[in-house]
């Protein structure tokens, strides 16, 4: 047998030549294996620098995160310095003003994720691709199906997100599951009750439990001005509707947006007569106090209807929002407006560090500690990892992050293009002069439409055709999630 | 009468000097007049016509916030005039606010009077009375409103006090009914306002000449003809001051429209001001907002230039008036 030719000095050569191989990508392995996200993001951090940030967001958002940015504080040096404290739905204009003014004062905005394309094409957003690269965490890739591309526009990701805000779909199980009312129900319209699967089964069952004078009413969906709309996007969807052609016409005034028109006006005869003028303050208290058969509403009002004020614990069953089979095949589709996430402004000196901040905030651990808290509940989940996570399942309970996560898979935005709140605006004001009785349903397409043609010759055709692609990748390729 | 009889006195070697220390006077009064108010004026300037000017380049160039730099904007001449002017929801909005301002003026002015006729003559715990008056116009307007929202609702607390006052059932829908909500918004703008009118007009009665109203009192004329004929006569600049700088006032009325009802139910609150600000900073089409922000200023303009007209009327008529009891008392007298 021949001995095999191993020499000390070859041995050698072949340790050495192996370790020089295979050496260096095993420490970026062992590195990457042994760091949390955290520690990730707090040692890009510390290379930027220490910085106190300034920000501008809401604080019945920001209570949630502060324990967290002192924690980053204390291991990367940087922190939060001073909040500019309003309401989520005043910094579009407020973040807007600062693109006017390219001060760079705040280093970041907490605000709806749809204003990022009107925020990008002022000038005002930092694209955050280079930081996720440096932190190797990227936060909105976690989101469940096309959600993460909310956070996208025009090929960069602009945003991390903090807040899912779906809206599930809330029937009482109570009064479902009550025999009398079943039999009532079936001798009425030939059918069980059952949790509704289309808005016509819906709006059936509301109209069964509408009842004035035990003030209880089917419907606790919100017809204000500035909410209502959210509501006409779901129907439109859902049966099969989208609001531009690839040459951005408009088409809406189609069979899908007169559909969604007519259910829109018709959950009047199910709402009480005050719901032109009522926002969330007013319709919470009343779902959860029991006045209400079924609502589309944001998730974080699980918390509530479950919490230990409510009159109706227990009693809602939580799923994904009625769908419509008016394109021939049964779609569901739900809204996140506004999804709150953080934006970082370009003109800020500290933006390196901004970006980190945010990307703290945003990972699995941190993000599951914001939305997780029982009664502080303006942060909804949005992680996929979320879904199973205890803490967050405990706060939202099981039957209800079930929903959730099932609802994401069918979530879409509002428009999401340049001029956003214009053409959200105008389809409003039309909507809701229609509810109110100032103009005739079959107008409110023709004049949205003419103002949307409008609005669009200002801001250019041509602009708005490529800001499509980001538009469509939000929205969700699941018709009926499992 | 002796002063007459001094200057006749003083004949040709006084009356030189006399007229060279008025001019020295009057020019020492203007002098001073300028020192003061000139720092204000430069103040004032320097301040306004960038604002003016920077709104004008804006009204003649298409620019919108997020579609790039204001420096770049196109130039569209009197474009953005026509399209406000052919706007019909600008339209609405000037209908709107004309009908919130005069019926909140009025309102403001026949409580504001009212009140005033009330207190102007002293009595014990007037003090107290004032205080409670003047309350009103403390409270800031969005605190006002968020209270509002409170009591207005169909199941509130001033639909339960009509209820019992009226013995039915009270459901007005003050807050979400299309037809009520800017009388909404203009009845708490009254609310509000009141003590400002109740104030000018204590002012303008405090401040009435005694000897009008004692001669007519001595000739028997009743408190209402003495209301009527004196007093209110004397009245009118005041009245008229009143009502304008209240109507001015109104015409810009924007955080309890904004804050109870954000342009909706429908377009029903959508006055003005609350317009310009959806222009603005919703759609943020600057240009537009500042177009339309000339055009009322123009119309306001117009409206200040007449109530000027008409108070200097008022004025005048009033110091004949003067002039007529002067000359009156002092035939009296001689």
């Amino acid at each position: 047998m021949k001995s095999p030719n191993i020499r000390r000095r070859n041995l050698l050569k072949g340790s050495l030549s192996v370790a020089g191989l295979c050496g260096l990508p095993l420490v970026g392995l062992q590195r990457v294996l042994a760091a949390s996200e955290e520690q990730m993001i707090i040692d890009a951090a510390k290379k930027a620098g220490g910085a106190d940030l300034n920000g501008m967001i809401w604080s019945l958002y920001y209570r949630n995160m502060k324990r967290l940015a002192e924690e980053f504080k204390q291991a990367s040096g940087t922190g939060i310095g001073k909040i500019q404290d309003i309401s989520i739905f005043q910094i579009p204009q407020r973040s807007m003003a600062e693109a006017l003014s390219q001060s760079g004062e705040f280093d970041f905005f907490h605000v709806d994720s749809n204003m990022i394309p009107s925020l990008a094409s002022a000038g005002l957003l930092e694209p955050l691709d280079k930081y996720i690269k440096a932190a190797g965490v990227d936060p909105s890739s976690n989101m469940v199906g096309n959600f993460g591309n909310f956070m996208r526009f025009g090929g960069h990701t602009y945003g991390v997100p903090t807040d899912g805000n779906v809206h599930i779909e809330y029937v009482r199980k109570d009064l479902l599951e009550n025999p009398e009312e079943r039999k009532k129900f079936a001798d009425k319209y030939g059918r069980e009750m059952a949790f509704p699967a289309t808005w016509e089964e819906e709006h059936d069952l509301r109209k069964f439990f509408t009842r004035p004078d035990e003030d209880m009413y089917g419907s606790g969906d919100l017809r204000n001005r500035a909410n209502g709309v959210t509501w006409w996007y779901m129907y439109f969807y859902s049966a099969g509707g989208f609001t531009f052609d690839d040459d951005m016409k408009p088409t809406i005034n189609t069979d899908a947006g007169k559909y969604a028109v007519e259910h829109y006006l018709r959950i009047k005869e199910t709402s009480h007569p005050e719901a032109a003028g009522w926002g969330t303050p007013q319709m919470i208290p009343r779902i959860v106090r029991g006045h209400v058969f079924s609502c589309q509403y944001w998730d974080g009002t699980i918390a509530q209807a479950e919490g230990p004020k409510s009159t109706t614990q227990g009693k809602w069953a939580y799923g994904i929002p009625p769908g419509s089979k008016h394109s021939g095949k049964l779609i569901h589709r739900s809204i996140s407006s506004p999804l709150a996430a953080i934006l970082v402004n370009r003109y800020s000196k500290r933006k390196e560090q901004a970006a980190y901040m945010a990307l703290y905030w945003g990972t699995l651990k941190n993000s599951a500690e914001i939305v997780s808290h029982r009664s502080w509940t303006f942060h909804d989940p949005w992680h996929e990892n979320h879904l199973g996570h205890k803490d967050v399942t405990t706060a939202y309970t099981p039957a209800g992050i079930n929903a959730i996560g099932r609802t994401m898979q069918i979530t879409t935005p509002p428009i999401y293009l340049t001029g956003y709140l214009e053409f959200q605006d105008a389809l409003a004001k039309n909507l809701s002069e229609a509810y109110v009785g100032q103009i005739k349903a079959d107008e409110v397409l023709p004049k949205t439409e003419a103002a949307w043609i409008r609005l669009i010759a200002v801001i250019g055709k041509n602009k708005l055709k490529k800001e499509l692609q980001s538009y469509k990748a939000a929205m969700p390729s699941v018709d009926v999630p499992v | 009468m002796s002063t007459t009889n001094s200057d006749t006195r003083g004949g040709g070697v006084d009356q030189p000097r006399v007229a060279q220390r008025e001019v020295t006077r009057a020019r020492a009064v203007r002098r001073f007049k300028w020192t003061i108010l000139t720092p204000f004026i430069v103040l004032l300037l320097a301040i306004l016509i960038p604002v003016l000017l920077l709104q004008l380049y804006f009204s003649f160039n298409s620019w919108t916030i997020y579609l790039g730099s204001w420096w770049d904007a196109d130039f569209v001449g009197l474009g953005m005039f026509k399209e406000v002017l052919t706007d019909p929801r600008f339209g609405w909005a000037i209908v709107r606010s004309l009908y919130f301002a005069v019926g909140s003026t009025f309102g403001c002015f026949v409580i504001g009077f009212g009140l005033a006729l009330l207190m102007y003559r002293p009595f014990k715990g007037n003090a107290l009375y004032y205080a409670l008056f003047i309350l009103p116009m403390l409270t800031v307007p969005i605190v006002i409103a968020y209270t509002a929202e409170m009591l207005l609702n169909q199941n509130g607390p001033v639909n339960d006090i009509l209820a019992w006052l009226t013995a039915n059932e009270v459901t007005i829908r003050w807050l979400t009914s299309p037809d009520l909500a800017l009388t909404t918004v203009m009845i708490l703008e009254i609310w509000n306002w009141t003590p400002f009118t109740f104030i000018i007009m204590l002012a303008g009665l405090s401040a009435l000449p005694k000897e009008p109203i004692e001669a007519a009192q001595i000739l028997g004329a009743s408190r209402w003809r003495i209301f009527w004929e004196v007093q209110l006569p004397l009245l009118r600049p005041v009245i008229f001051l009143a009502l304008i700088l209240r109507f001015l006032e109104a015409m810009a009325e924007f955080p309890k429209a904004w804050a109870l009802f954000q342009g909706g139910p429908g377009t029903t609150t959508e006055t003005i001001p609350v317009y310009i600000y959806i222009t603005t900073w919703q759609y943020f089409h600057v240009s537009k907002g500042a177009a339309m922000s000339y055009v009322v200023m123009l119309m306001m303009i117009v409206i200040v230039l007449i109530a000027i007209r008409v108070l200097r009327r008022e004025k005048r008529s009033l110091d004949v008036i003067y002039e007529r009891q002067r000359t009156e008392t002092a035939g009296v007298g001689a």
